[in-house]
């Protein structure tokens, strides 16, 4: 019986491995732009995403498009499993049409050749003028003929603090990264924190190295290079790991309760973040209303402007889609439109990418959570001064997995950032030569 | 194919030997069984070959593939490698050391789970107890709670800060990375416990009740009979549910996946499963499925070795 049972089992392998054989002969590269002729009669579209309250938005196209009906699917944020999703998706052949990606995921998805190239569509290769720079430079990829995405929002750096405590313990707001320190220590002073060092969201780390003029990929068009380990990237490594030896930064793992809890009472005082972290704080610390404010972000040296990047999403048009027209158009609708972007500046706190955006009624007014300041003025500021040269990798989930592993042991006080900086090298090297991805090793 | 040929010269051959007793009748019961035999077996084979076979088969196709691209965003063809995958697996040493961790957590949490499990089972059984089905109910209860919730339940029990014991957390921090895999091992047990103890249970309900009686007139008091007759006649029970328990710890997946934003202490590859998990969704699905056929292979003879050793053990 044993005998029998292992020859079905072999049969059986057998036929799956032909099968398989048969299916996966038909990949073609992908540098001229795909086909893109609109359908004809009534077209449904699937759009999956993460931003809360994208049903409202997408609820005033389908009012306005009944030909084009979208419908959509939401998930966890990108690398907390809906990037995963899209990878077994577009490996099985039923992805969506539309799919939410961050700018640092877009390489990922290129590669692994899930992105439909938009170029060809109706008025895409126009709205290049429409986004702010460095956005077009994270979908186009530096080529003048291709557009996989459309760019969505941004995520401009900037420092947002607790004007009430700073003020009641006579602190100074620091303005460069010397004072952040010196800040720190008489913060610590009182029983807070200045900040919390993001262990396992490697995100913000990248916005610093962003700021401080770090790159952390290149590439040549034949070779990737991979330096998470270059000098700018070593001096900020070197910056935090000393607030975290002196215990002068909290450690709280981002995105919990125990996180939320310690903005909410108070013992964290300050938050390097995004345009978009308006809302986390908002919804994450609700005892605290009010008494927030938003700075530029700490420079290295006194007078610099410099901003750093953490986020922002495009809309991408999988592989496989079989309307990418009317998907391009949906897309650029969701992302250049003045009632598409105020209702998603209202519900999810997006910093658009389109230069339109900036100059909504919604971005000057003031919020009252920070004390009615007008809060987005400080991230337009911040947002012409991000630099265009970032460059994210191939293999960026993975990038994050090992730095993320090596920065909580380098909180735990096992290690420092700058060896986990040295094991992300190592790994994603070795990881983008595992797909025979050309790299510099 | 060669399987079904193989059955009915079987058959053939069964039928020959009995033919010379009563031919015409026996051969058409036999074809009626035979019928019968596949309606029954159908729905279980067809679900068992696509939802079991088919997918180890494919795992085991896509771990000899291997990528090939042209440029640094060259589409990518898969050809075949060979084994090349497997060379990375047995060189990844996170993969080993994340096989050791749970080899260890096993070690030291299966017994303790077992244990508590079938003295809650002895306990249920013996005379002296009050207010068995309440307790059975109590104990089984934690198994009703699904996996993740129970971890994230756990997760805010050991916060430092918001748990309702923040006494004793502020100060022993669960999190960190000496105990983390026992806060783990906690939950694992917390949940799996009632679950052990029922499939126990059940086999101590089994038991003839003579046998009981025949113990106490050769002047066995209870803790006697639980010892010299009850836990000999349920081994078989206890090696099943101590096999399950093996399964279960090299498969750990919802619990770290789910301390892991909890704790700085667990990492992506901090169980065999979760490596699996993150190489997959880099990704790099061949390597994934490599990992996952040296899993399996490796929790196969792990607990084939342990039957055995118990079996032989029963024997002497």
């Amino acid at each position: 019986m044993k005998k029998r049972a292992v020859a079905v089992a072999l049969l059986t392998a057998a036929t799956v491995a032909l099968t398989g054989c048969a299916t996966s002969g038909s990949t073609d590269g992908t540098t001229a732009a795909d086909a893109c002729a609109p359908s004809t009669g009534k077209v449904d579209l699937t759009f999956t995403t993460w931003i809360p309250g994208m049903e409202e938005t997408v609820a005033i196209w389908n009012k306005a498009n009944p030909d084009i009906q979208v419908k959509v699917q939401t998930g966890p944020n990108g690398n907390g499993g809906t990037y995963q999703n899209f990878f077994n998706q577009l490996k099985a052949g039923n992805a969506p049409d539309l799919g939410q990606i961050e700018y640092d995921a877009l390489p990922n998805f290129r590669v692994q050749d899930g992105l439909t190239n938009l170029a060809a569509c109706d008025g895409v290769l126009d709205a290049k003028s429409d986004f702010v720079d460095w956005t077009w430079g994270q979908v186009n990829f530096g080529e003048d003929k291709s557009v996989y995405a459309i760019p969505q929002d941004a995520g401009p750096m900037a420092m947002f603090y607790r004007a009430d405590l700073f003020k009641a313990n006579n602190i100074a707001i620091p303005t460069t990264w010397d004072e952040f320190a010196t800040a720190a220590e008489q913060v610590r002073a009182t029983g807070g924190y200045i900040t919390n060092f993001s262990q396992s969201d490697i995100n913000q780390f990248a916005g610093f190295v962003w700021q401080a003029g770090g790159t952390w990929f290149k590439n040549d068009g034949d070779k990737w290079t991979v330096d998470l380990t270059d000098p700018t990237t070593t001096k900020v490594a070197a910056y935090w790991q000393d607030l975290i030896d002196r215990d002068l930064v909290s450690t709280n793992p981002p995105w919990t309760d125990e996180w939320n809890n310690a903005y909410n009472t108070g013992s964290d005082w300050t938050w390097n973040s995004a345009a978009w972290g308006a809302n986390s704080i908002a919804s994450g610390a609700p005892d605290t209303a009010g008494q927030w404010a938003v700075a530029q972000s700490p420079q290295w040296n006194a007078g610099d402007k410099a901003s750093g990047n953490w986020g922002g999403s495009s809309t991408a048009v999988f592989k496989g889609s079989k309307h990418p027209y009317e998907a391009a158009k949906f897309a650029l609708w969701l992302n250049t439109s003045d009632e598409s972007l105020t209702m998603l500046n209202k519900t999810a706190n997006l910093y658009p990418a389109a230069k339109s955006g900036l100059e909504l009624p919604a971005l000057k007014a003031g919020v009252p959570f920070y004390g009615d300041q007008a809060i987005y003025d400080e991230f337009a500021i911040a947002s012409a001064q991000v630099s265009p040269d970032f460059i994210w990798g191939p293999t960026m989930t993975q990038t994050y997995n090992d730095v993320s592993d090596g920065f909580k042991a380098a909180v735990s006080g096992k290690g420092t950032l700058e060896e986990a900086l040295k094991v992300g090298q190592t790994n994603t090297i070795a990881a983008m030569s595992a797909q025979s991805i050309p790299v510099n090793k | 194919m060669s399987a079904s040929a193989a059955l009915s010269t079987d058959a053939q051959g069964s039928a020959a030997r009995t033919s010379r007793l009563r031919k015409p009748r026996v051969q058409k019961v036999r074809v009626a069984h035979k019928g019968a035999i596949l309606a029954f077996v159908l729905p279980f084979g067809v679900l068992f070959g696509l939802f079991y076979l088919v997918p180890i088969g494919y795992a085991i196709y896509e771990s000899l593939l291997v990528i090939k691209r042209e440029g640094t965003f060259g589409a990518a063809t898969e050809v075949f490698g060979g084994f090349t995958q497997y060379v990375l697996v047995f060189q990844n040493g996170p993969f080993w050391q994340s096989i050791g961790r749970v080899l260890m957590f096993g070690v030291v949490q299966v017994p303790i789970m077992l244990g508590l499990a079938l003295l809650f089972a002895l306990l249920l059984d013996s005379p002296l107890l009050r207010g068995k089905r309440f307790f059975r109910l109590a104990f089984f209860v934690p198994y009703a709670v699904p996996g993740v919730i129970a971890a994230i339940m756990w997760g805010y029990l050991y916060s430092p800060n918001l748990s309702p014991f923040s006494a004793v957390t502020e100060n022993i921090n669960f999190l960190s990375a000496d105990l983390v895999l026992w806060a783990i091992a906690n939950v694992v047990t917390w949940v799996y416990v009632g679950y052990n103890m029922l499939i126990i249970y059940s086999a101590l309900l089994a038991i003839p009740t003579e046998l009981y009686e025949a113990a106490r007139l050769d002047g066995a008091g209870q803790l006697r009979i639980a010892w010299s007759v009850k836990i000999p006649l349920i081994m078989p029970a206890i090696v099943l549910t101590a096999i399950f328990s093996i399964i279960g710890t090299l498969q750990l997946l919802a619990e770290p996946q789910v301390f892991r934003s909890f704790s700085s202490a667990v990492t992506s590859t901090f169980t065999p499963n979760l490596t699996v998990y993150t190489t997959s969704s880099i990704p790099n699905v061949n390597l994934a499925a490599a990992f996952s056929v040296v899993l399996a292979v490796a929790t196969f003879i792990l607990s084939f070795t342990f039957l055995k050793f118990t079996q032989r053990k029963e024997a002497k």
